[in-house]
Protein backbone atom coordinates (compact mmCIF):
# COMPACT_ATOMS: atom_id res chain seq x y z
CA UNK A 1 0.00 0.00 0.00
CA UNK A 2 1.41 3.21 -1.27
CA UNK A 3 2.50 4.92 1.56
CA UNK A 4 1.16 8.42 1.28
CA UNK A 5 -2.49 7.17 1.56
CA UNK A 6 -1.84 6.48 5.19
CA UNK A 7 -3.38 10.02 5.96
CA UNK A 8 -6.05 7.85 7.27
CA UNK A 9 -4.69 5.47 10.10
CA UNK A 10 -5.97 2.53 9.90
CA UNK A 11 -4.85 1.35 13.56
CA UNK A 12 -2.87 -1.78 13.19
CA UNK A 13 -5.32 -3.31 15.84
CA UNK A 14 -7.62 -2.92 12.98
CA UNK A 15 -5.93 -5.07 10.66
CA UNK A 16 -5.33 -7.68 13.25
CA UNK A 17 -9.14 -7.70 13.80
CA UNK A 18 -10.09 -7.81 10.39
CA UNK A 19 -7.95 -11.09 10.49
CA UNK A 20 -10.02 -12.19 13.43
CA UNK A 21 -13.17 -11.33 12.20
CA UNK A 22 -13.02 -12.35 8.91
CA UNK A 23 -11.79 -16.22 9.94
CA UNK A 24 -14.31 -16.55 12.20
CA UNK A 25 -17.19 -15.14 9.58
CA UNK A 26 -15.64 -17.59 7.12
CA UNK A 27 -15.94 -20.73 9.56
CA UNK A 28 -19.75 -19.51 10.26
CA UNK A 29 -19.81 -19.33 6.22
CA UNK A 30 -18.48 -22.85 6.03
CA UNK A 31 -20.91 -24.42 8.68
CA UNK A 32 -23.84 -22.56 7.18
CA UNK A 33 -23.07 -23.78 3.55
CA UNK A 34 -23.27 -27.24 4.99
CA UNK A 35 -26.60 -26.73 6.81
CA UNK A 36 -27.90 -24.96 3.04
CA UNK A 37 -26.68 -27.90 1.65
CA UNK A 38 -27.88 -30.86 4.01
CA UNK A 39 -31.37 -28.99 3.54
CA UNK A 40 -30.84 -28.98 -0.40
CA UNK A 41 -30.81 -32.74 -0.64
CA UNK A 42 -33.82 -32.56 1.73
CA UNK A 43 -35.48 -30.27 -0.43
CA UNK A 44 -34.54 -31.60 -3.99
CA UNK A 45 -35.70 -35.11 -2.85
CA UNK A 46 -38.82 -33.93 -1.59
CA UNK A 47 -39.33 -32.06 -5.30
CA UNK A 48 -38.29 -35.47 -7.63
CA UNK A 49 -41.19 -37.10 -5.81
CA UNK A 50 -43.82 -34.50 -5.98
CA UNK A 51 -42.57 -33.82 -9.69
CA UNK A 52 -43.36 -37.36 -10.96
CA UNK A 53 -46.35 -37.73 -12.46
CA UNK A 54 -48.56 -40.45 -10.82
CA UNK A 55 -47.97 -43.87 -12.16
CA UNK B 1 -2.13 27.79 -6.90
CA UNK B 2 -3.27 30.95 -9.20
CA UNK B 3 -4.92 33.79 -6.95
CA UNK B 4 -8.80 33.22 -8.23
CA UNK B 5 -8.78 29.65 -7.44
CA UNK B 6 -10.63 28.67 -3.86
CA UNK B 7 -9.46 25.53 -2.68
CA UNK B 8 -12.33 24.14 -0.55
CA UNK B 9 -12.08 24.49 3.04
CA UNK B 10 -13.55 20.82 3.70
CA UNK B 11 -10.80 19.68 0.55
CA UNK B 12 -7.58 19.33 2.28
CA UNK B 13 -7.01 15.59 4.41
CA UNK B 14 -6.32 13.82 1.05
CA UNK B 15 -3.34 14.48 -1.29
CA UNK B 16 -4.87 12.39 -4.17
CA UNK B 17 -6.50 15.62 -5.19
CA UNK B 18 -8.53 18.88 -4.02
CA UNK B 19 -12.16 20.19 -4.99
CA UNK B 20 -12.06 23.88 -5.47
CA UNK B 21 -13.87 26.34 -7.39
CA UNK B 22 -13.19 29.34 -10.24
CA UNK B 23 -15.65 31.78 -10.86
CA UNK B 24 -18.95 30.13 -9.30
CA UNK B 25 -17.92 26.47 -10.79
CA UNK B 26 -17.35 23.62 -8.49
CA UNK B 27 -14.34 21.06 -9.77
CA UNK B 28 -12.06 18.43 -8.77
CA UNK B 29 -8.00 18.16 -9.45
CA UNK B 30 -6.64 14.91 -9.90
CA UNK B 31 -2.91 15.04 -8.53
CA UNK B 32 0.20 13.87 -10.33
CA UNK B 33 0.34 11.40 -7.45
CA UNK B 34 -2.61 9.38 -7.31
CA UNK B 35 -2.09 9.05 -11.75
CA UNK B 36 -1.88 5.36 -11.18
CA UNK B 37 -5.21 4.76 -9.07
CA UNK B 38 -7.42 7.19 -10.85
CA UNK B 39 -5.89 6.07 -14.66
CA UNK B 40 -7.09 2.19 -13.37
CA UNK B 41 -10.31 3.71 -11.61
CA UNK B 42 -11.32 5.07 -15.13
CA UNK B 43 -9.76 2.31 -17.61
CA UNK B 44 -10.85 -0.41 -15.83
CA UNK B 45 -14.98 0.08 -16.47
CA UNK B 46 -14.84 0.84 -12.56
CA UNK B 47 -16.39 4.32 -12.82
CA UNK B 48 -18.81 3.96 -15.70
CA UNK B 49 -20.18 0.66 -13.56
CA UNK B 50 -20.66 3.01 -10.62
CA UNK B 51 -22.13 6.10 -12.25
CA UNK B 52 -24.69 3.33 -14.49
CA UNK B 53 -25.65 1.98 -11.27
CA UNK B 54 -26.35 5.28 -9.35
CA UNK B 55 -23.92 4.93 -6.71
CA UNK B 56 -21.09 8.27 -7.15
CA UNK B 57 -21.21 11.04 -8.70
CA UNK B 58 -20.58 11.95 -12.26
CA UNK B 59 -17.71 14.08 -13.78
CA UNK B 60 -16.56 15.52 -17.15
CA UNK B 61 -13.10 15.98 -17.77
CA UNK B 62 -12.05 19.65 -18.19
CA UNK B 63 -8.51 18.71 -19.56
CA UNK B 64 -6.91 22.04 -18.22
CA UNK B 65 -4.78 22.56 -16.01
CA UNK B 66 -6.93 25.51 -13.83
CA UNK B 67 -4.94 26.03 -10.74
CA UNK B 68 -1.62 26.46 -12.30
CA UNK B 69 -0.16 23.45 -9.82
CA UNK B 70 2.54 21.24 -10.13
CA UNK B 71 1.02 18.22 -8.66
CA UNK B 72 -1.62 18.84 -11.48
CA UNK B 73 -2.96 15.56 -13.35
CA UNK B 74 -6.19 16.17 -14.10
CA UNK B 75 -9.08 18.46 -13.49
CA UNK B 76 -12.80 17.22 -13.82
CA UNK B 77 -16.28 19.01 -13.15
CA UNK B 78 -18.65 17.24 -10.51
CA UNK B 79 -22.26 16.81 -11.28
CA UNK B 80 -23.56 20.03 -9.29
CA UNK B 81 -25.78 18.82 -6.23
CA UNK B 82 -28.60 21.16 -5.14
CA UNK B 83 -27.72 20.70 -1.33
CA UNK B 84 -24.97 19.73 0.49
CA UNK B 85 -25.80 17.81 4.51
CA UNK B 86 -23.81 16.42 7.06
CA UNK B 87 -24.78 13.35 8.98
CA UNK B 88 -25.51 15.24 11.95
CA UNK B 89 -29.14 16.44 10.17
CA UNK B 90 -30.02 12.52 8.93
CA UNK B 91 -32.45 10.38 10.34
CA UNK B 92 -31.32 6.66 11.52
CA UNK B 93 -32.44 5.29 8.39
CA UNK B 94 -30.60 7.50 5.84
CA UNK B 95 -27.27 6.91 8.06
CA UNK B 96 -28.41 3.18 7.74
CA UNK B 97 -28.40 3.70 4.24
CA UNK B 98 -25.26 5.38 3.74
CA UNK B 99 -23.43 2.45 5.29
CA UNK B 100 -24.97 0.26 3.20
CA UNK B 101 -23.85 2.62 0.47
CA UNK B 102 -20.82 2.41 1.67
CA UNK B 103 -20.14 -1.46 1.68
CA UNK B 104 -22.21 -2.03 -1.54
CA UNK B 105 -19.35 0.40 -3.29
CA UNK B 106 -16.40 -1.80 -1.84
CA UNK B 107 -18.00 -4.93 -3.42
CA UNK B 108 -18.86 -3.44 -6.74
CA UNK B 109 -15.49 -1.86 -6.57
CA UNK B 110 -13.31 -5.20 -5.79
CA UNK B 111 -15.10 -6.61 -9.18
CA UNK B 112 -12.09 -4.12 -10.66
CA UNK B 113 -9.91 -4.70 -8.12
CA UNK B 114 -10.19 -1.70 -6.38
CA UNK B 115 -10.73 -1.11 -2.95
CA UNK B 116 -12.68 1.86 -1.27
CA UNK B 117 -10.20 4.07 0.82
CA UNK B 118 -12.06 6.57 2.49
CA UNK B 119 -15.47 5.87 4.61
CA UNK B 120 -16.74 8.50 6.54
CA UNK B 121 -20.18 9.37 6.04
CA UNK B 122 -19.98 13.22 4.65
CA UNK B 123 -19.01 11.72 1.26
CA UNK B 124 -22.51 10.08 1.34
CA UNK B 125 -24.88 13.18 -0.61
CA UNK B 126 -27.96 13.10 -1.79
CA UNK B 127 -28.88 14.00 -5.20
CA UNK B 128 -32.68 13.30 -7.00
CA UNK B 129 -34.36 11.25 -4.46
CA UNK B 130 -31.09 8.73 -3.76
CA UNK B 131 -28.23 8.62 -1.55
CA UNK B 132 -24.85 9.14 -3.80
CA UNK B 133 -21.19 8.39 -3.05
CA UNK B 134 -19.28 12.14 -4.07
CA UNK B 135 -15.50 11.29 -3.80
CA UNK B 136 -14.37 10.33 -6.96
CA UNK B 137 -10.61 9.88 -5.19
CA UNK B 138 -12.02 7.13 -2.58
CA UNK B 139 -11.09 4.35 -4.91
CA UNK B 140 -7.44 2.99 -4.96
CA UNK B 141 -6.06 -0.41 -6.77
CA UNK B 142 -6.86 -3.37 -4.42
CA UNK B 143 -3.21 -5.55 -3.21
CA UNK B 144 -5.29 -8.19 -1.13
CA UNK B 145 -4.26 -6.21 1.85
CA UNK B 146 -6.89 -5.19 4.57
CA UNK B 147 -9.41 -2.60 4.35
CA UNK B 148 -8.02 0.72 5.20
CA UNK B 149 -11.22 1.86 5.94
CA UNK B 150 -12.15 -0.70 8.38
CA UNK B 151 -11.78 1.30 11.37
CA UNK B 152 -13.32 4.43 10.03
CA UNK B 153 -16.30 2.73 8.90
CA UNK B 154 -16.99 1.26 12.73
CA UNK B 155 -16.62 4.88 13.76
CA UNK B 156 -18.66 6.61 10.98
CA UNK B 157 -21.54 3.86 10.68
CA UNK B 158 -21.74 1.14 12.94
CA UNK B 159 -20.85 3.05 16.04
CA UNK B 160 -23.97 5.81 16.16
CA UNK B 161 -26.21 3.11 14.38
CA UNK B 162 -25.62 0.28 17.39
CA UNK B 163 -26.00 3.14 20.01
CA UNK B 164 -29.40 4.31 18.59
CA UNK B 165 -30.42 1.00 17.67
CA UNK B 166 -29.79 0.11 21.55
CA UNK B 167 -30.77 3.38 23.02
CA UNK B 168 -34.04 2.90 20.91
CA UNK B 169 -33.53 6.83 20.49
CA UNK B 170 -32.05 9.38 17.52
CA UNK B 171 -29.15 11.13 18.41
CA UNK B 172 -27.89 12.95 15.12
CA UNK B 173 -26.03 14.90 17.33
CA UNK B 174 -23.58 12.32 18.07
CA UNK B 175 -22.07 13.49 14.96
CA UNK B 176 -21.26 17.27 16.33
CA UNK B 177 -19.33 15.54 19.46
CA UNK B 178 -17.34 13.45 16.81
CA UNK B 179 -17.64 14.51 12.92
CA UNK B 180 -15.04 12.01 12.61
CA UNK B 181 -17.37 9.04 14.01
CA UNK B 182 -17.68 7.80 17.60
CA UNK B 183 -13.79 6.59 18.78
CA UNK B 184 -14.19 2.75 19.56
CA UNK B 185 -13.08 3.13 23.17
CA UNK B 186 -16.41 5.37 23.75
CA UNK B 187 -18.74 3.42 21.39
CA UNK B 188 -18.44 0.30 23.46
CA UNK B 189 -18.77 2.10 26.65
CA UNK B 190 -21.57 3.39 25.64
CA UNK B 191 -23.15 0.65 24.23
CA UNK B 192 -24.96 -1.76 26.99
CA UNK B 193 -23.34 -5.20 28.00
CA UNK B 194 -26.24 -7.23 26.51
CA UNK B 195 -24.55 -5.93 22.92
CA UNK B 196 -21.32 -8.15 23.52
CA UNK B 197 -23.63 -10.99 23.11
CA UNK B 198 -23.85 -10.71 19.72
CA UNK B 199 -21.30 -11.74 17.52
CA UNK B 200 -21.02 -9.09 14.97
CA UNK B 201 -21.24 -6.32 17.67
CA UNK B 202 -19.28 -7.99 19.62
CA UNK B 203 -15.99 -8.58 17.36
CA UNK B 204 -16.60 -5.01 14.90
CA UNK B 205 -16.82 -2.80 18.24
CA UNK B 206 -16.05 -4.57 21.35
CA UNK B 207 -13.14 -6.84 20.72
CA UNK B 208 -11.74 -4.00 17.89
CA UNK B 209 -11.52 -1.14 20.93
CA UNK B 210 -9.52 -3.75 23.01
CA UNK B 211 -7.46 -4.59 20.25
CA UNK B 212 -6.60 -1.01 19.09
CA UNK B 213 -6.13 0.06 23.04
CA UNK B 214 -3.16 -2.20 22.72
CA UNK B 215 0.04 -1.00 22.64
CA UNK B 216 1.45 -1.15 19.06
CA UNK B 217 4.75 -2.67 19.57
CA UNK B 218 6.53 -3.19 16.49
CA UNK B 219 4.52 -4.48 13.11
CA UNK B 220 2.01 -6.56 14.20
CA UNK B 221 0.39 -5.83 10.46
CA UNK B 222 -0.52 -8.72 8.78
CA UNK B 223 0.29 -8.25 4.91
CA UNK B 224 -2.25 -10.07 3.45
CA UNK B 225 -6.00 -10.68 3.32
CA UNK B 226 -7.25 -13.00 0.97
CA UNK B 227 -10.44 -11.37 -1.18
CA UNK B 228 -12.41 -13.93 0.30
CA UNK B 229 -11.88 -13.30 3.38
CA UNK B 230 -12.87 -9.47 2.84
CA UNK B 231 -15.80 -9.94 1.40
CA UNK B 232 -16.46 -12.51 4.39
CA UNK B 233 -15.58 -8.87 6.53
CA UNK B 234 -18.12 -7.16 4.64
CA UNK B 235 -21.35 -9.14 4.41
CA UNK B 236 -20.51 -9.79 8.35
CA UNK B 237 -20.82 -5.52 8.50
CA UNK B 238 -23.64 -5.73 5.91
CA UNK B 239 -25.76 -8.62 7.98
CA UNK B 240 -25.31 -6.44 10.88
CA UNK B 241 -26.09 -2.90 9.45
CA UNK B 242 -29.68 -4.66 7.89
CA UNK B 243 -30.56 -5.99 11.44
CA UNK B 244 -30.40 -2.26 12.98
CA UNK B 245 -33.50 -0.27 13.20
CA UNK B 246 -35.20 2.29 15.17
CA UNK B 247 -38.63 1.93 16.89
CA UNK B 248 -41.47 3.53 15.15
CA UNK B 249 -41.99 6.28 18.05
CA UNK B 250 -45.12 8.64 18.65
CA UNK B 251 -43.21 11.76 18.51
CA UNK B 252 -44.46 15.58 19.69
CA UNK B 253 -45.69 15.85 15.53
CA UNK B 254 -46.26 12.44 14.61
CA UNK B 255 -50.01 13.01 14.52
CA UNK B 256 -50.40 16.61 13.50
CA UNK B 257 -51.66 16.01 10.26
CA UNK B 258 -54.12 13.63 11.34
CA UNK B 259 -55.02 16.01 13.95
CA UNK B 260 -54.76 19.12 11.95
CA UNK B 261 -57.12 17.67 9.56
CA UNK B 262 -60.31 17.28 11.63
CA UNK B 263 -59.93 21.12 11.89
CA UNK B 264 -62.44 21.74 9.24
CA UNK B 265 -60.70 22.12 5.82
CA UNK B 266 -57.63 24.17 7.72
CA UNK B 267 -54.69 22.06 5.43
CA UNK B 268 -56.96 21.68 2.12
CA UNK B 269 -57.75 25.86 1.96
CA UNK B 270 -54.28 26.57 3.10
CA UNK B 271 -52.77 24.20 0.64
CA UNK B 272 -55.50 26.21 -2.16
CA UNK B 273 -53.97 29.59 -1.19
CA UNK B 274 -50.37 28.29 -1.16
CA UNK B 275 -50.84 26.84 -4.98
CA UNK B 276 -52.63 29.93 -6.34
CA UNK B 277 -49.27 31.86 -5.16
CA UNK B 278 -46.78 29.48 -6.24
CA UNK B 279 -48.28 29.53 -9.69
CA UNK B 280 -47.11 33.06 -10.06
CA UNK B 281 -43.86 32.35 -8.98
CA UNK B 282 -41.98 30.81 -12.11
CA UNK B 283 -38.60 29.61 -12.53
CA UNK B 284 -37.93 28.60 -8.37
CA UNK B 285 -34.81 26.24 -8.20
CA UNK B 286 -33.72 26.09 -4.46
CA UNK B 287 -36.81 25.79 -1.72
CA UNK B 288 -36.42 25.20 1.77
CA UNK B 289 -40.05 24.05 3.81
CA UNK B 290 -38.87 25.25 7.51
CA UNK B 291 -40.91 22.83 10.66
CA UNK B 292 -41.80 20.69 7.23
CA UNK B 293 -43.11 17.77 9.71
CA UNK B 294 -43.74 14.63 7.35
CA UNK B 295 -43.28 17.40 4.08
CA UNK B 296 -47.24 17.68 3.23
CA UNK B 297 -46.38 20.78 1.74
CA UNK B 298 -42.50 20.30 0.05
CA UNK B 299 -44.91 18.31 -2.06
CA UNK B 300 -46.48 20.98 -3.45
CA UNK B 301 -42.97 22.49 -4.77
CA UNK B 302 -41.81 19.35 -5.69
CA UNK B 303 -44.58 18.91 -7.77
CA UNK B 304 -43.75 22.09 -9.75
CA UNK B 305 -39.81 20.46 -10.12
CA UNK B 306 -38.72 22.18 -7.38
CA UNK B 307 -35.76 21.25 -5.19
CA UNK B 308 -36.72 21.37 -1.56
CA UNK B 309 -34.72 20.99 1.96
CA UNK B 310 -37.63 19.35 3.95
CA UNK B 311 -36.26 20.41 7.78
CA UNK B 312 -37.79 19.72 10.71
CA UNK B 313 -36.52 19.31 14.29
CA UNK B 314 -38.15 16.17 15.23
CA UNK B 315 -36.11 13.08 13.81
CA UNK B 316 -39.11 10.81 13.69
CA UNK B 317 -40.73 12.70 11.28
CA UNK B 318 -37.97 13.05 9.27
CA UNK B 319 -37.07 9.43 9.33
CA UNK B 320 -40.79 9.06 8.02
CA UNK B 321 -40.63 11.44 5.46
CA UNK B 322 -37.18 9.71 4.31
CA UNK B 323 -39.00 6.28 4.12
CA UNK B 324 -42.09 8.12 2.49
CA UNK B 325 -39.68 9.23 -0.53
CA UNK B 326 -37.95 5.81 -0.64
CA UNK B 327 -40.89 4.54 -1.63
CA UNK B 328 -42.36 6.66 -3.67
CA UNK B 329 -39.14 7.60 -5.10
CA UNK B 330 -40.28 11.33 -4.68
CA UNK B 331 -36.82 13.13 -6.72
CA UNK B 332 -37.36 16.81 -5.31
CA UNK B 333 -37.23 16.33 -1.68
CA UNK B 334 -34.44 16.30 0.48
CA UNK B 335 -35.58 15.97 4.36
CA UNK B 336 -32.93 16.65 7.13
CA UNK B 337 -33.57 17.07 11.12
CA UNK B 338 -32.71 21.09 11.93
CA UNK B 339 -33.55 22.60 15.05
CA UNK B 340 -34.21 26.03 14.14
CA UNK B 341 -33.12 27.38 17.69
CA UNK B 342 -30.07 25.94 17.07
CA UNK B 343 -29.48 25.11 13.63
CA UNK B 344 -26.03 23.37 12.96
CA UNK B 345 -23.11 25.62 13.18
CA UNK B 346 -20.14 26.04 11.07
CA UNK B 347 -17.45 23.15 12.03
CA UNK B 348 -14.63 21.31 11.45
CA UNK B 349 -10.87 23.40 10.88
CA UNK B 350 -11.63 27.01 11.41
CA UNK B 351 -14.87 26.42 11.82
CA UNK B 352 -15.15 26.29 7.48
CA UNK B 353 -14.65 22.83 6.91
CA UNK B 354 -18.64 22.38 7.04
CA UNK B 355 -20.30 25.19 6.34
CA UNK B 356 -23.17 25.95 8.44
CA UNK B 357 -26.90 25.42 7.95
CA UNK B 358 -27.96 29.33 7.40
CA UNK B 359 -24.83 29.65 5.53
CA UNK B 360 -25.53 26.60 3.17
CA UNK B 361 -29.35 27.72 2.80
CA UNK B 362 -29.68 30.09 0.02
CA UNK B 363 -32.67 29.67 -1.45
CA UNK B 364 -35.62 31.37 -3.55
CA UNK B 365 -37.97 30.73 -1.47
CA UNK B 366 -39.00 29.33 2.22
CA UNK B 367 -42.29 28.39 3.70
CA UNK B 368 -42.47 28.71 7.12
CA UNK B 369 -46.04 27.41 8.13
CA UNK B 370 -47.77 26.83 11.43
CA UNK B 371 -43.91 27.42 12.74
CA UNK B 372 -43.82 31.03 14.16
CA UNK B 373 -45.73 30.28 17.39
CA UNK B 374 -42.95 27.56 18.25
CA UNK B 375 -40.25 29.48 18.01
CA UNK B 376 -40.91 33.05 19.31
CA UNK B 377 -43.57 31.56 22.30
CA UNK B 378 -42.00 27.92 22.45
CA UNK B 379 -38.83 28.67 22.29
CA UNK B 380 -38.71 33.00 23.96
CA UNK B 381 -37.34 33.77 20.43
CA UNK B 382 -38.46 38.07 19.42
CA UNK B 383 -39.36 38.58 16.07
CA UNK B 384 -36.78 40.04 15.02
CA UNK B 385 -34.18 37.34 15.22
CA UNK B 386 -36.93 35.25 13.35
CA UNK B 387 -37.36 37.10 10.80
CA UNK B 388 -33.17 38.03 10.50
CA UNK B 389 -33.48 33.58 9.64
CA UNK B 390 -35.68 34.07 6.97
CA UNK B 391 -33.91 37.27 5.88
CA UNK B 392 -30.52 35.84 5.27
CA UNK B 393 -32.15 32.50 3.73
CA UNK B 394 -34.50 33.09 1.18
CA UNK B 395 -35.58 35.34 -1.70
CA UNK B 396 -39.01 34.88 -1.12
CA UNK B 397 -41.13 33.59 1.65
CA UNK B 398 -44.72 32.06 2.34
CA UNK B 399 -45.15 32.53 5.89
CA UNK B 400 -48.31 31.77 8.40
CA UNK B 401 -48.86 33.97 11.62
CA UNK B 402 -50.75 32.13 14.31
CA UNK B 403 -53.15 34.82 16.02
CA UNK B 404 -52.41 34.70 19.95
CA UNK B 405 -56.09 33.55 20.89
CA UNK B 406 -55.20 30.02 17.88
CA UNK B 407 -56.06 27.18 20.59
CA UNK B 408 -52.89 25.91 19.93
CA UNK B 409 -50.93 28.99 21.27
CA UNK B 410 -53.50 28.72 24.07
CA UNK B 411 -52.19 25.08 24.87
CA UNK B 412 -48.79 26.14 24.68
CA UNK B 413 -49.71 29.01 27.63
CA UNK B 414 -51.73 26.46 29.46
CA UNK B 415 -47.99 25.26 30.39
CA UNK B 416 -46.65 28.30 31.01
CA UNK B 417 -46.65 31.86 32.16
CA UNK B 418 -47.95 34.54 29.18
CA UNK B 419 -45.02 37.00 28.76
CA UNK B 420 -45.50 37.91 25.24
CA UNK B 421 -47.05 41.00 25.54
CA UNK B 422 -45.59 41.64 21.83
CA UNK B 423 -46.78 39.16 20.32
CA UNK B 424 -49.11 40.92 17.99
CA UNK B 425 -49.45 40.57 13.65
CA UNK B 426 -48.28 44.17 13.76
CA UNK B 427 -44.88 43.33 15.30
CA UNK B 428 -45.20 40.42 13.26
CA UNK B 429 -45.29 42.42 9.68
CA UNK B 430 -42.81 45.44 11.16
CA UNK B 431 -40.14 42.60 11.90
CA UNK B 432 -40.28 40.89 8.73
CA UNK B 433 -40.38 44.31 6.98
CA UNK B 434 -36.98 45.15 7.39
CA UNK B 435 -36.27 42.27 5.27
CA UNK B 436 -38.82 41.59 2.78
CA UNK B 437 -42.23 43.26 1.47
CA UNK B 438 -45.45 42.16 1.96
CA UNK B 439 -47.01 40.94 -1.88
CA UNK B 440 -50.14 39.57 -0.78
CA UNK B 441 -51.95 38.23 2.58
CA UNK B 442 -54.39 35.87 2.85
CA UNK B 443 -57.03 34.92 5.80
CA UNK B 444 -57.14 30.69 6.53
CA UNK B 445 -61.23 30.39 6.45
CA UNK B 446 -62.29 29.23 9.39
CA UNK B 447 -58.84 29.40 11.54
CA UNK B 448 -57.82 32.98 12.62
CA UNK B 449 -54.76 32.13 11.07
CA UNK B 450 -53.02 34.35 7.92
CA UNK B 451 -50.31 33.76 5.51
CA UNK B 452 -48.25 36.00 4.31
CA UNK B 453 -46.30 36.11 0.80
CA UNK B 454 -43.24 38.14 0.79
CA UNK B 455 -40.23 39.28 -1.18
CA UNK B 456 -36.97 40.61 -0.45
CA UNK B 457 -36.46 44.07 0.00
CA UNK B 458 -33.24 44.66 -2.37
CA UNK B 459 -33.27 48.40 -1.56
Amino acid sequence: MAHYLLYIDPGSGSYLVQVIVAAIVGIGFFFKNIKIYIRSLFTRSSKKTNDNPPA
Amino acid sequence: MRPNIIAHPSSYRDPSGFIFEKDGVLYRQINLSFKEHFDHFIQSGCYENLVKKGLIVAHENVGENLTGDDNYYKTVQPQRLDFISYPYEWSFDRLKDAALLTLQLVKEALVFDMILKDATAFNVQWHDGRLLFIDTLSFEKYSETPWIAYRQFCENFLAPLLIMHHSKKQMPGLFLSWPDGIPLDIASSLLPKRSRFSLYTYLHIHLHAKISAKKNEGSHQPQALSRQKLLNLISSLESLVNKLKIPEQKSTWSEYYAEAGQRKDYLEQKKKIIKAWLDKMPGLQLAADLGANEGEFSQLLAEKNVSVVAADFDPYCINRLYNKIKETKERNIQPLVIDLANPSPGTGVNNEERTSFINRLNTDLVLALALIHHLAIGKNIPFDRIAELFGQTCKNLVIEFVPKDDEKIQLMLSQKKDIYTGYTEENFRKALERYFIIIDKASIPGSGRILFLLTKNEG
